[in-house]
């Protein structure tokens, strides 16, 4: 049943899988990230095949960037810098990883980023700790040196209110799956911010015939919306009527569910279907298989754990994954 | 009696000619555990949990729905499952990845509360972890990075990342290559009989479906292992014995059940007869766990090799009357073969004892049998219809009474022939207390009811009655799996059946029993086939496929067939198909091409563009140029086709001799070969074709190539797609054309257009944004003053 396949290096921080399971990024406390390729899908046999040094400074947090734009990750150090480094042939087709994109920064740092909508336009989401969401563009599908800075906005419902000062430790970013041209692009994100109208998760939708984001839900109860948000995690959806998301906070891990058809206020109906026990403290990550009908779940308690809906549609834990000591 | 051969059925250390079934291959020497009765010994280690299978809830194993039945055992204690856990394990010689048993997940109806934990193993390395971190993998695959914290100084490694498959196909007892050759095998009886569904005139739907839904049972049946047929049984050599043996799987036998119950209309009025065949090959699956007749008979056969004179063993005659109570006739008729008073030298004294002993035989050999026919080493004589069996029967019974009462049994001196023998003939005419003590459990008892107590038991209403009853008077004390689908079948619960065969025995069989489920029970088919909202709008059907074919897509060497089980989901098979293709790695040239392909098949056109499109970019960036225009063209992305167009500009407007320009020249070859091709393409085209008509002007002086090189020269000087910044360099580079003497290769309206375009070009050098070619000075000029010389010399021509 399980199997281990790789040995990380010492110091490793944090590690992220690509699209297919096949190359895994590994960021480590010296600033390096470390590249294991298994070459064929059939192996687990995984071998270091680079090295390189993004910064002098502990990484936090690596991403792939979706494999339409090439193999590329976009990495968060702990100095709170966002760069973009790609794999690309140089002369006598030797593979390099190189820098491409480092993102300016001012004071702030970033907390999470993700990609999404790779079908139209590349998009970028980078939440910062002073409580701004940047969305970037690339400007050049086959350049991942070009981006533009398309909106920036923070996480609260109504969109007169601004807050400056706001501090935030965390956030947590999950896009909309679902591909295809005809979706809107919509992501989720919660904080966990010192200012509590920050905090609730949002899911934010693009407006194209105002080129505007929009938050069009808010995935908490009137007494819930001050908690800080650990993790989100939107699920593919194969073909559900609604959407699924999972928002954790210090109270659980709800699952909800979110309609598709906006009410005239132009917001999303949303229920939340249950409220699962969590991980005894911090949900580090959430994550959904790829039929959307399987939670797993990390936490502060080191443990994996599975969440699913039974037959009868009732949420559960379904198993728990510990690391044998 | 010593100097006498040994009985001429013998053959010294090996096997006799009799075998009961499954175990005369067996060769002689200590059983293998799974024969054991009992718990283990010590020195065994204990047997991990049920593989295959979830945790049981603690309130009991089978999900019973509404009050239990009256009559119905009390679900087995907590107590009872552990022992269960321990004692059924994996088979010995079956690999398995781990010891442990194999976590599903599965949705069922009710899950326990507590839900099971699972020890992840890794190597050395020291809690507490800094970050434990996960990303699901193609299918139902987890991978878990265990990240080391940093504190720990004496560590050696960061961490390590562990795989795990949540849903694994070996259950234990199957390898994970039989998984394989299962799960293949069973691709096609599937799509064939969902292709017949779909054909099929829902009005023709009840009548004759079953006979489809039977031929699809046999096929995935014969991919479930070898059949035990008897003609394996007598075997010369003892060791080719070993190779041919199979076990019996409890797959298998699980199969056998839904078809025996679900699928085969033919034989529904002799299903206890067929459960009767069912039990005689796989009573053995229940004596790894409990006693069982078959366990009995083994350990006879073991000890008759020793036997001189069986008669006086008490042993041969339980063997025999076990085996006669659970209606193995062959058996019982090849054992009461072995009587001393068949040998020659004894036949003359005990004539008497050796007539009853062959009357019972016949008698045995005999018993009227309601069923179609009998395979030919089974005994007994079959009646097709009611009546004529009721006939049968009832001479028969008083046969057996005559002979019970013949006076031929004080002439019989041997003692434990007479009781033996006696006590046989009660077996037949059905003493309850008898046949209770001769069989083990519930099923065997069933059994025995119904061959001489109630052999007219039919319907599932009397049969469960019957169950009932012997379940009373034998407590289930051991949870089988086998015992709990046979228990939810016969009581026509089908969430238990499904719970069964979906905890038990994983989701191939689930996927796979579902169409003899819906082709037998109207119930089931109604529960399985109702769009539920709790599920997502699916039916409970294609849930169980989802989660098969997610399954199937988390090995490398499935993922291909699991696309026939999600095309055959109404509602969500497409959209997870979608997701399973989305994460195929696109390098491998093999899974591309293989993708492609069942993207064609399911039109999921989207799809493979986007993956021609992923492997165009790969290619782009790793420096295949022409694969990636290739696989971009393919992809019909116009946007990066045109974005690598706009890179080949760069070279326009380089001298003609550039060595770098025929790298190029395959490029702009093989971006001209789509005939959708957009502005910018079109342009490199004719531009191409300009650039090597000039270089062989500039070889040798050729007017062909020359007028050739006019030709491209106006067409891309009229082509509105000619980035107006190349026109210089294009009329400068043609420069040796324009001043072509004899005769001018322009006419006089060509010479117009091209001068037009010059003044454009005079006027736009104004214009701040103008962006000046890499030229000598006086190349405007140059260009200029050739075009009123061949003006001049074209009106003069005309």
């Amino acid at each position: 049943m399980d199997k281990p396949i790789l040995i990380l290096d010492k110091g490793t921080t944090c590690t992220a899988w690509n699209y297919s399971g096949q190359r895994l990024a590994a960021g480590s406390t010296d600033g390096t990230i470390a590249i294991y390729d298994s070459t064929d899908p059939a192996s687990s046999i995984f071998n270091c095949t680079a090295r390189f040094k993004v910064q002098e400074s502990s990484i936090l947090k690596v991403v792939w960037v979706p494999p339409e734009y090439g193999d590329a990750v976009a990495c968060i150090s702990a100095d709170g810098t966002l760069s973009l480094w790609e794999e690309v042939a140089q002369d006598a087709d030797v593979l390099l990883w190189k820098l491409c994109k480092c993102f300016e920064r001012n004071t702030s740092q970033v907390l999470d980023i993700q990609f999404g909508d790779s079908h139209t336009c590349l998009k970028l989401v980078a939440a910062y700790s002073d409580g701004q969401v940047k969305i970037y563009e690339v400007l050049d599908p086959l350049e991942l040196e070009k981006w533009q800075l398309q909106a920036e906005f923070q996480n609260v419902i109504d969109l007169v209110s601004k807050f400056g000062n706001a501090s935030c430790s965390a956030a947590s970013i999950s896009w909309n799956p679902q591909r295809g041209e005809l979706r809107q692009s919509s992501f989720v994100l919660g904080f966990t911010s010192s200012i509590p109208l920050l905090n609730s998760s949002k899911v934010w939708e693009f407006d194209q015939d105002h080129q505007r984001w929009l938050p069009v839900a808010e995935l908490a109860l009137p007494e819930d919306k001050s908690d800080q948000v650990f993790a989100v995690a939107w699920a593919p959806n194969i073909g559900r009527p609604y959407e699924l998301i999972a928002v954790a906070t210090q109270k659980g891990i709800a699952i909800w569910h979110v309609g598709s058809n906006p009410d005239s206020n132009g917001r999303l109906l949303t229920e939340k279907v249950a409220v699962l026990s969590g991980h005894d403290g911090e949900v580090w990550q959430m994550e959904w298989d790829m039929s959307g009908m399987t939670l797993a779940s990390t936490g502060s308690d080191g443990v994996v754990k599975l969440w699913q809906s039974n037959l009868n549609g009732v949420w559960h834990e379904q198993a728990i994954l510990a690391p044998s000591s | 009696m010593p100097g006498m051969p040994p009985p001429p059925q013998f053959r010294p250390g090996g096997p006799p000619q009799f075998a009961p079934p499954h175990f005369g291959q067996r060769p002689m020497g200590p059983p293998p555990p799974q024969m054991m009765r009992g718990p283990p010994p010590p020195g065994m280690p204990p047997r991990p949990g049920m593989p295959g299978a979830m945790p049981p809830p603690p309130g009991g194993q089978v999900p019973v729905f509404g009050p239990p039945r009256p009559g119905m055992p009390p679900p087995p204690n907590a107590h009872q499952q552990n022992q269960q856990h321990q004692d059924s394990g994996e088979m010995p010689g079956m690999t398995s990845n781990s010891g442990d048993s194999s976590l599903s997940i599965v949705p069922h109806f009710s899950d326990s509360q507590t839900p099971r934990i699972y020890p992840l193993r890794h190597h050395g390395l020291t809690p507490p972890l800094a970050r434990v971190s996960i990303s699901w993998a193609r299918g139902s695959t987890l991978r878990v990075s265990l990240i080391q914290s940093d504190a720990i100084s004496e560590q050696q490694t960061g961490g390590e990342v562990v795989e795990v498959k949540l849903t694994n196909m070996e259950g234990g007892e199957i390898t994970e290559a039989q998984w394989r050759r299962i799960a293949y095998g069973s691709v096609t009886p599937f799509a064939l009989l969902q292709s017949q569904k779909n054909l099929m005139d829902s009005s023709h739907y009840s009548k004759d479906w079953w006979e489809h839904v039977m031929e699809y049972s046999k096929e995935i049946n014969s991919l479930l292992g070898n059949s035990m047929s008897s003609s394996n049984l007598v075997i010369e050599d003892p060791k080719a014995v070993l190779k041919k043996e199979e076990e019996p799987t409890s797959l298998k036998a699980a199969w056998e059940l839904m078809e025996i119950f679900y699928a085969d209309k033919q034989s529904e009025t002799c299903i206890p007869e067929r459960l009767l065949d069912w039990l005689a090959d796989y009573d053995c699956l229940f004596s790894g766990t409990q006693p069982t007749v078959h366990a009995k008979l083994v350990d006879f056969q073991r000890e008759l090799v020793t036997l001189q004179v069986v008669e006086n063993d008490p042993k041969y005659w339980e063997a025999m009357s076990s085996a006669l109570a659970v209606g193995w006739l062959d058996i019982v008729v090849k054992l009461l073969h072995l009587h001393g008073s068949y040998q020659f030298d004894q036949l003359g004294n005990r004539e008497t004892e050796n007539g009853l002993v062959e009357a019972v035989a016949v008698l045995i050999s005999k018993m009227p049998r309601m069923r179609p026919d009998l395979p030919a080493e089974k005994l007994g004589e079959c009646y097709q219809t009611k009546p004529e069996f009721m006939k049968a029967w009832e001479k028969w019974r008083a046969q057996i009474t005559k002979l019970d009462c013949s006076a031929f049994w004080l002439q019989c001196d041997h003692h434990q022939t007479r009781e033996g023998l006696k006590n046989m003939l009660q077996i037949m005419l059905g003493n309850t207390s008898i046949l209770s003590n001769l069989t083990y459990n519930w099923i065997e008892l069933f059994i025995s009811h119904f061959l001489y107590i109630r052999p007219f038991t039919v319907g599932l209403e009397n049969m469960c009655n019957l169950a009932q009853k012997c379940m009373h008077l034998k407590p289930i004390s051991n949870h089988h799996k086998l015992m709990g689908l046979i228990i939810g079948i016969l009581e026509e619960n089908t969430e238990v059946v499904l719970a069964e065969c979906s905890r038990s025995f994983g989701p191939w069989m689930i996927t796979h029993a579902l169409e003899l489920l819906t082709a037998g029970s109207t119930q089931a088919e109604i529960l399985l086939h109702e769009e539920q909202s709790k599920l997502g709008g699916i039916s409970i059907e294609e849930l169980h496929r989802l989660v098969y074919a997610q399954v199937l897509s988390s090995h490398a060497l499935t993922w291909n067939i699991a696309p026939v089980y999600l095309t055959s989901c109404m509602k969500q098979g497409m959209g997870l198909l979608e997701n399973l293709l989305y994460r195929q790695p696109v390098q491998n040239h093999q899974v591309l091409l293989k993708s492609i392909e069942i993207c064609r098949l399911n039109e999921l056109d989207i799809v493979s563009s986007n993956m021609m499109k992923i492997s165009g970019v790969r290619n782009w960036k790793h420096g295949q140029k022409g694969s990636a225009v290739f696989w971009l063209q393919q992809a019909q992305d116009e946007v990066r086709l045109n974005r690598i167009a706009k890179q080949l500009f760069d070279f326009v407007g380089k001298s003609v001799s550039d060595e770098s320009f025929k790298q190029w020249e395959g490029l702009i070859e093989l971006l001209g070969t789509e005939s959708k091709t957009a502005g910018g393409l079109k342009f490199l085209n004719i531009y191409r074709d300009f650039r090597r008509s000039l270089l062989q002007v500039h070889g040798g002086t050729t007017s062909d190539s020359a007028r050739k090189a006019v030709e491209s020269l106006i067409s891309l000087m009229k082509n509105p797609s000619t980035p107006q910044r190349f026109w210089l360099p294009l009329l400068y580079d043609s420069l040796k054309l324009l001043n072509w003497q004899e005769p001018p290769l322009l006419n006089v309206s060509q010479t117009h257009l091209l001068l037009t375009k010059l003044q454009e070009l005079s006027i736009a050098r104004l214009r701040p944004d103008f962006t000046n070619a890499d030229l000598p000075p006086e190349a405007l000029n140059s260009v200029r003053l050739a075009l009123a010389t061949n003006l001049g010399r074209a009106i003069l021509e005309e």
